[in-house]
Parts: C-alpha cells; sequence; structure tokens
C-alpha cells in the first residue's frame, strides 16, 4: 500500500514540476518605472534578508511575481531581487499613473469577493472542527459553503452546508452578522451494545455571531448556531453549535 | 587654364542639378495645389457654402492591458517518514500538504496523511493474539494548522548558491481515525523549509499528533511523533 503512496507521490512531484515552469516563459511582465529616490531590493522575500542592490530614479523593473507582501523583479541589467509591496506601490506604470497591489486593509474587510477560514467548537456535545468559504454577492451579503466534522463520545459524524450570511455593519471593525442554511448531516454511531445504523438527514441551521478585524487579511469570527435535523423519527432533533476560529480574505 | 577647367565642371553639375530638381520623378508626389487652398479659404466665409469640414482623426485609441501580477502564494506537495504509533511501533508515513502564505510570518496548512500500525509488546511476545484487524491497523489523519516563520534566514552552499529558507512553528487541530475509531486530534510541531528555486520547497517536519483513545482497553493520551522530509511547488 506504502508503495502505491511512494509512486503516487513522486509522479505528483513530477506533474506539479512541470505544470509550473512552462507558464514562466509565456507570462507577459508587467513594467514599472521607479519614481521614488531608490528602490531597495532584497535577496529574500522578508524584512530581514539584506539589501542586495538598489534601483535608481527614472529606472524601470520588470515585475515576475508576488509572494505574500514582497514582489520579485528584474532590473534594466538582468538582476533580480525581491521589493517591498509597500516601495513599489510608489512606482509608476508606464501610462503614469501609480502602481495598484492589495495588501489587505480595514477597507478590504469591509469589501472583498471572497474569504475562508477554519473553526474549532462544539457540535451537540462533540468537538468541532469546520472549514467554509463564501463568496460576496454585496459587501454585506454572502453565500457560503462549509463542511466540518463532529467527534463525540457516543457519535461521529459530518455536516455539509450552504447557507446565507448577512453582515449588518461590514465597515466596523466588529461586525454582527447572522446566518441561515441548509444541508446534509451524516452521522455514524460508535460501538454501543445495542447498533444503531448509520444515518444520513437533512438539516437547516440559523446562526448568529460577528467578526472581528485582526490586522491585515486576517480577522477573528465566532458564531453560535442552532441546527433542527430532520430526522425519521417523529420528533426533529435540536443541536446547538458554537464556533471559533480564524479568517481570510482575499 | 586649370581655374577654367573648374569654372566648366562646376557650371555643368549645377546645370544638371537643376534639370534634376525641374523634372517629375516616378516617385515624386507633388504638394496640393496652392491655389485651390486659397479659393477654399476665400469661399469658407460665404453664407450659401457649406461649412468646413472639421478632420474627424481616423486613429482609434489603443486599450492598454496592464499585465496582472502574478501572486505564488500557494504550496501543494507530499512528504515521506516515520511516525511512532504509540503502542504499535514505528512505521513509515506518507501524506500530502497545501499551504497557504497569507504573510511573510503566517501560513495555513491543511496534511493528509496515512500509515499502518504495527504490533504491540503484547502481541509480538504472546504469539497469535491479535488485538486489531488488519483494517483497524490503518493510521490516517488529517489537520488544519496555523504556522509560524519564527527563524527566516538563508542557506549557502559553496560561494555562489544561496537558497531562501525558514524555521517554523506549525499547531492545529485534526482529526485520526485508528482502531477502527475517529479521534479528534491536536498536532503540534516544527520544521525547515529551504527553497532551492523560486517554485520548488523541501521541507523537513517533525510534528507530534496527540489524541484520547481507548484502543488498547483503557483510555490514555496517546502521543503520536512524527518525523518527515518532503518536497512541494508553489503555485498560484
Amino acid at each position: 500500500m506504502l508503495r502505491r503512496v511512494e509512486l503516487a507521490f513522486a509522479l505528483l512531484l513530477c506533474v506539479l514540476s512541470l505544470a509550473s515552469t512552462p507558464a514562466r516563459a509565456a507570462h507577459e511582465l508587467l513594467q514599472v518605472f521607479i519614481t521614488q529616490p531608490y528602490l531597495e531590493l532584497h535577496t529574500g522575500p522578508g524584512r530581514g534578508y539584506p539589501v542586495s542592490q538598489v534601483v535608481a530614479r527614472g529606472d524601470s523593473v520588470d515585475v515576475l511575481f508576488r509572494r505574500t507582501d514582497w514582489i520579485k523583479v528584474r532590473t534594466e541589467r538582468g538582476l533580480e531581487g525581491w521589493a517591498s509591496v509597500r516601495e513599489l506601490t510608489l512606482a509608476s506604470l508606464a501610462d503614469g499613473s501609480n502602481l495598484k497591489v492589495s495588501m489587505g486593509d480595514r477597507a478590504g474587510f469591509a469589501s472583498h469577493h471572497w474569504e475562508s477560514g477554519v473553526y474549532a467548537g462544539a457540535y451537540a456535545g462533540a468537538t468541532l472542527i469546520a472549514g467554509y468559504s463564501a463568496l460576496s454577492l454585496t459587501d454585506n451579503l454572502k453565500i457560503e459553503v462549509g463542511v466540518s466534522q463532529f467527534l463525540g463520545n457516543v457519535s461521529n459524524g459530518y455536516i455539509a452546508e450552504i447557507g446565507l450570511a448577512h453582515v449588518f455593519i461590514p465597515d466596523w471593525r466588529v461586525s454582527p452578522l447572522v446566518t441561515v442554511g441548509t444541508g446534509f448531516e451524516h452521522v455514524s454511531p460508535k460501538v454501543l451494545l445495542v447498533q444503531p445504523a448509520d444515518r444520513d438527514d437533512q438539516l437547516a441551521y440559523v446562526g448568529v455571531g460577528a467578526r472581528v478585524y485582526l490586522a491585515r487579511r486576517f480577522f477573528f469570527r465566532g458564531e453560535y448556531r442552532e441546527y433542527v435535523v430532520f430526522t425519521r423519527t417523529n420528533a426533529n432533533e435540536v443541536n446547538e453549535e458554537w464556533r471559533l476560529g480564524f479568517g481570510f480574505f482575499y | 587654364m586649370e581655374t577654367r577647367i573648374r569654372l566648366l565642371l562646376l557650371s555643368g553639375v549645377m546645370l544638371a542639378c537643376s534639370g534634376c530638381a525641374t523634372m517629375h520623378w516616378p516617385w515624386h508626389h507633388p504638394k496640393p495645389d496652392q491655389q485651390s487652398q486659397t479659393v477654399d479659404i476665400s469661399t469658407a466665409g460665404d453664407d450659401n457654402s457649406p461649412p468646413p469640414s472639421v478632420v474627424e482623426p481616423q486613429v482609434e485609441r489603443r486599450t492598454i492591458t496592464v499585465p496582472q501580477i502574478k501572486a505564488k502564494n500557494l504550496e501543494i506537495g507530499g512528504y515521506y517518514g516515520e511516525i511512532s504509533i504509540q503502542d504499535f511501533g514505528a512505521q513509515p508515513v506518507a501524506g500530502a500538504r497545501i499551504d497557504y502564505h497569507i504573510t511573510e510570518d503566517f501560513f495555513f496548512e491543511g496534511t493528509y496523511g496515512r500509515a499502518k500500525g504495527g504490533k504491540t509488546s503484547f502481541e509480538e511476545l504472546s504469539g497469535n493474539v491479535q488485538l486489531l484487524s488488519d483494517a483497524e491497523r490503518r493510521f490516517t489523519y488529517y489537520n488544519v494548522s496555523l504556522g509560524y516563520n519564527l527563524l527566516p534566514g538563508e542557506v549557502f552552499i559553496g560561494h555562489s548558491l544561496a537558497m531562501t529558507s525558514a524555521l517554523y512553528m506549525i499547531g492545529g487541530i485534526g482529526e485520526v481515525t485508528f482502531a477502527g475509531d475517529e479521534n479528534f486530534a491536536i498536532n503540534f510541531g516544527a520544521g525547515f523549509r529551504v527553497l532551492p528555486t523560486d517554485w520548488l520547497a523541501l521541507h523537513i517536519d517533525v510534528q507530534d499528533l496527540v489524541f484520547r483513545s481507548d484502543d488498547i482497553g483503557f483510555e490514555q493520551l496517546k502521543n503520536n511523533l512524527q518525523a518527515t522530509i518532503g518536497a512541494s511547488v508553489f503555485f498560484w
């Protein structure tokens, strides 16, 4: 079994390396002109890496690619180095306008296209691990898709859900939100004297919570939800859930 | 005598030049007639004549598309190593990882790994006793972690090769399936990442997967240390 995994791993690496290299040649590069007195180029994408060269005012650099808050550039002399995004936004394009690069700030927290995050929490007394992604229809309204797994003493299970989230005042650092949605739950009871069968049920939920802007692209999000599981028995099951986690927007 | 010859030659050259200038060469395009222009101007003020036409430029403005800056923050790859499954011996482990670098300091990581538990000391010594079936010995896990690049730096090989690197701390939550049971697990550890090229990263990781289990009859906290090496590729 492990032999097969090793082979698959080697194959995956080959495919990945092949897939990543030709794209470099076909990509058209952006040229920016330095308008500040000089632009410092570091040896690596981080504030601690030493400055290896500077580009003078009036010279241009070709933008190769971005990694987090650093951009790899190539000078007119063909030397490569890493420039801080913050410094490079002072440079101008060929038409004289400034280079614009999204850094992630409070404005981005209020208005963005996508966000994703992971949670930990408790669902009906079981430990919960959850992840979600949301597409913004407007700054207030988002479509959310999530999956979660709960691990308890009595049963384990999964939930897949889709819903809407309404953020009341997205400009606020602490912005309250409400959620509503539906999904499916799969429950596997643990070994008991009387062994019940696995269950698949539809469910619906409503929730209330808040998201708190931390820094850059990060935010903290907490939520309390009430789930109604539409079981095949006469009575529906009502489960409480709370979840806390980190998210980032892009 | 010489002066006369020079004068004669110069006169000849001048005549030839003026003659060339008056000739209509095939590549010569005459300018618009000066007289017709003056007529146009003189009739421009006449009320009966149509207003002078404004020259409409036929050149369309070019739309300049600024190339997008490619972001390479996503890292996908695999790893292979050894995991010490508590009570069930050290076994090979293989897995896949996906990392998203959010800032130069922080990154998210998701991993999925699998191994197969060996025999306990009791099983080894007592002969034919089997605590778990083959299927139950399968050890699979996933976890979602947050990493922090604690010591970013560079690795130097020889005189001319420098590679960026980072020693990072990582911790997260996840699930371990072992002995026919799914368990909530936490993971924490440290790793070292070095980038020989801009798109390739090599990893050395040591992590502990901790979960509660009663697989050998009583509940206990199980520590499963794993050491792996891996490689991954940076994407968009």
